[in-house]
């Protein structure tokens, strides 16, 4: 029972604090915002804060995990709420344009937010492709469903999205609904013809007649589910925020200068992220930092091939247990996943950051992919020359590069925690091409 | 621009440059007054190749083809610039939001010269031109967020068939889309 309640405070805790961030930070923008600005505005003090967020960079990126999560709830709840394909886009465009007139603050901050760095615009990004996959269901609408490029519904959610994105920026919310219109018949035309874009503009802003949301009414009607301010999984306390396990991190400065950084990355962005904060984390001085490292990037370098070779190791160990391939390629993804999923900053730093972090980094992303090349290519033994006509020169580091996005859209997602339950996929989407999906299907589920 | 706007300073800038600090004052005011007249130049360059292109063939289709053409090798072979204009201008504040609907206008004229051949012509969506426009950027910008910049020039039929849809309908839009640019400068 006391369990219950500390755990309740704590989510409204953390939702207050989150609240306060996005009103202060729709003000004045990311580089003005502070956290004791934040503190003060949500009337608590800065150990809450830290008990919730580690740091700004982090506290900004999870009001916007929240955010984008609220925005698809609410935009899956109006898409659901039509049968027709057009009426289920326009109850989508009502919804998203409603709420940005009715919250400015939280408009504001969508904008704000981007100055955080490429985790911020990602995680936009990603809220943007669930947009396009809702226009590009209106393929199924059409007698020939392939005869529609798959870019063009990348192409209407973008552009529509800068279009919203500059009257938002300049302050001209109220112009939004007058939008409705031209973009729903911008999006319906290239599945259902001219003339169904023709009707989408005769229609105005008008709403679908079943699906009603007031645009521009009163801030004070944000609905209220089942009496809890989120559901059970945005309200999660963050896990695994404990700082690095100490098995990783020796006594030696060097592998603690390496800690340090990704602490001080988890914390701050790797462009937000300065000497003075990875000697801090680290608790060694300045000069110490210098006799290690010539400056941030080598650091981050030597971090980054550090963290690689301890998941290579981990990762050939499970794999060289196994006497079966498949089973051995299962064994080499799950220690993968529990590697990351047991050290959330290194995984941050090296499947998101690693990414943004600069060209040299970049460049050792590509040869890491590589590394984990030659355990698929081992699969192509004894296939039969069907499988093998099947596979191209390249199938296996796509096969890899789609492994790691789908892993760092989780960890932009901050769900690090939860990393293992994408074992069965991956098992299942890296086997396929080699075992058939039937039998990729089977070593992915049994146990 | 390798690091994204928000990471670069002055220094970097006059670093890269091999210029002298007080060099970059007596040019630009801010870093943000520097990152205007990149993405002014850039935008120009590609205007001018994009009409350059355009005007060496007649129909309206085959312009829009040959420009789109002209304007994907200019991004690939130019991804510094691209990745300024394009990448940077929805993140990097009002003024850049300014510059990037500006240069979505600068090719709304090439565009809207397809309702002439469109039966439907003026009745189409007035921002249809913007639509279209702002579609191709992002489905760039994408690419180049993917590290795909030298591909982008593959992109091209699906490009062309996007944007010729609205006026001509689809079936003309493939069969134009499915035709070489009848020019090859760029």
């Amino acid at each position: 029972m006391l369990e219950t309640e500390t755990r309740t405070s704590a989510s409204s805790e953390r939702a207050q604090l989150i609240e306060a961030l996005i009103e202060i930070a729709a003000d004045r923008g990311y580089m003005d915002t502070s956290i004791e600005m934040v503190v003060a505005h949500a009337g608590l003090d800065r150990s809450a804060f830290d008990r919730h967020f580690r740091g700004k960079y982090d506290g900004f990126l999870s009001a916007w995990q929240e955010m984008n999560e609220e925005c698809m709830h609410s935009v899956m709840r109006a898409y659901d709420s039509e049968q027709y394909w057009p009426d289920r886009l326009r109850a989508v465009a009502v919804e998203v344009v409603g709420s940005l007139c009715n919250d400015p603050s939280r408009a504001g901050f969508a904008v704000e937010v981007l100055a955080a760095g490429d985790a911020a615009r990602a995680r936009r990004d990603m809220t943007m492709r669930v947009i396009a996959s809702l226009i590009d269901a209106g393929r199924k609408e059409m007698d020939d469903p392939e005869s529609v490029p798959h870019t063009t519904a990348e192409a209407l959610a973008g552009s529509a999205y800068g279009q919203v994105y500059a009257k938002v920026v300049r302050g001209d919310t109220d112009e939004l609904p007058k939008l409705i219109p031209q973009l729903m018949s911008a999006a319906v035309m290239p599945y259902l013809g001219v003339e169904a874009a023709l009707e989408e503009l005769d229609r105005g802003s008008k709403m679908p007649d079943r699906y009603r949301r007031p645009v521009a009414a009163s801030p004070a009607d944000t609905p209220v589910e089942n009496g809890e301010e989120y559901p059970p999984e945005l309200a999660r306390l963050p896990p695994g925020r404990h700082g690095l396990p100490r098995e990783f991190v020796a006594h030696n400065q060097r592998e603690r200068l390496i800690a340090g950084l990704a602490e001080a990355i988890a914390e701050n962005g790797y462009a937000g992220t300065t000497i003075a904060h990875i000697t801090r984390h680290a608790a060694v001085s300045r000069r110490t930092f210098y006799e290690h490292f010539a400056s941030k990037d080598e650091c981050f370098v030597a971090a980054y091939d550090t963290v690689m070779a301890e998941l290579r190791e981990r990762v050939g160990q499970a794999f060289e247990e196994e006497e079966d391939w498949a089973h051995a390629v299962k064994a080499g993804i799950g220690a993968m996943l529990a590697f990351l999923a047991a050290e959330p900053n290194l995984a941050r730093l090296c499947m998101v950051e690693a990414l943004v972090a600069g060209p040299v980094v970049v460049e050792r992303y590509d040869s890491a992919i590589q590394s984990f090349v030659p355990y698929f290519q081992t699969g192509r033994e004894g296939r039969s020359p069907e499988v093998l006509a099947r596979l191209s020169a390249t199938t296996e580091e796509a096969l890899v590069g789609g492994m790691m996005s789908l892993i760092s859209r989780r960890i932009i997602a901050g769900k690090t925690d939860q990393l293992e339950s994408l074992l069965p996929d991956l098992v299942e989407f890296t086997l396929t091409p080699y075992l058939g999906s039937d039998e990729a299907a089977k070593v992915a589920r049994d146990s | 621009m390798e690091k994204g706007y928000r990471a670069v300073t002055v220094a970097d800038i006059v670093r890269r440059a091999g210029i002298a600090r007080n060099t970059f004052y007596e040019n630009f005011s801010s870093k943000e007054d520097c990152f205007l007249a990149a993405s002014e130049f850039a935008v120009k360059e590609a205007l001018r190749r994009v009409v350059d292109a355009a005007s060496k063939v007649d129909t309206w289709p085959a312009r829009v083809n040959a420009g789109l053409s002209a304007f994907l090798h200019y991004v690939a072979s130019e991804p510094a610039l691209a990745r300024t204009c394009i990448v940077e201008a929805l993140s990097a504040g009002p003024a850049a939001v300014e510059r990037y609907e500006r240069s979505i206008q600068a090719f709304v004229p090439l565009f809207r010269m397809g309702r002439k051949v469109s039966p439907h012509g003026e009745e189409l969506p007035g921002t249809l031109e913007e639509t279209i426009i702002g579609g191709v950027f992002w489905i760039i910008y994408q690419r180049i967020i993917m590290g795909q910049t030298e591909q982008i020039e593959e992109l091209l039929p699906e490009l062309v068939e996007f944007s010729l849809t609205p006026y001509l309908g689809a079936e003309a839009a493939k069969r134009a889309a499915a035709e070489q640019p009848q020019t090859t400068s760029g």
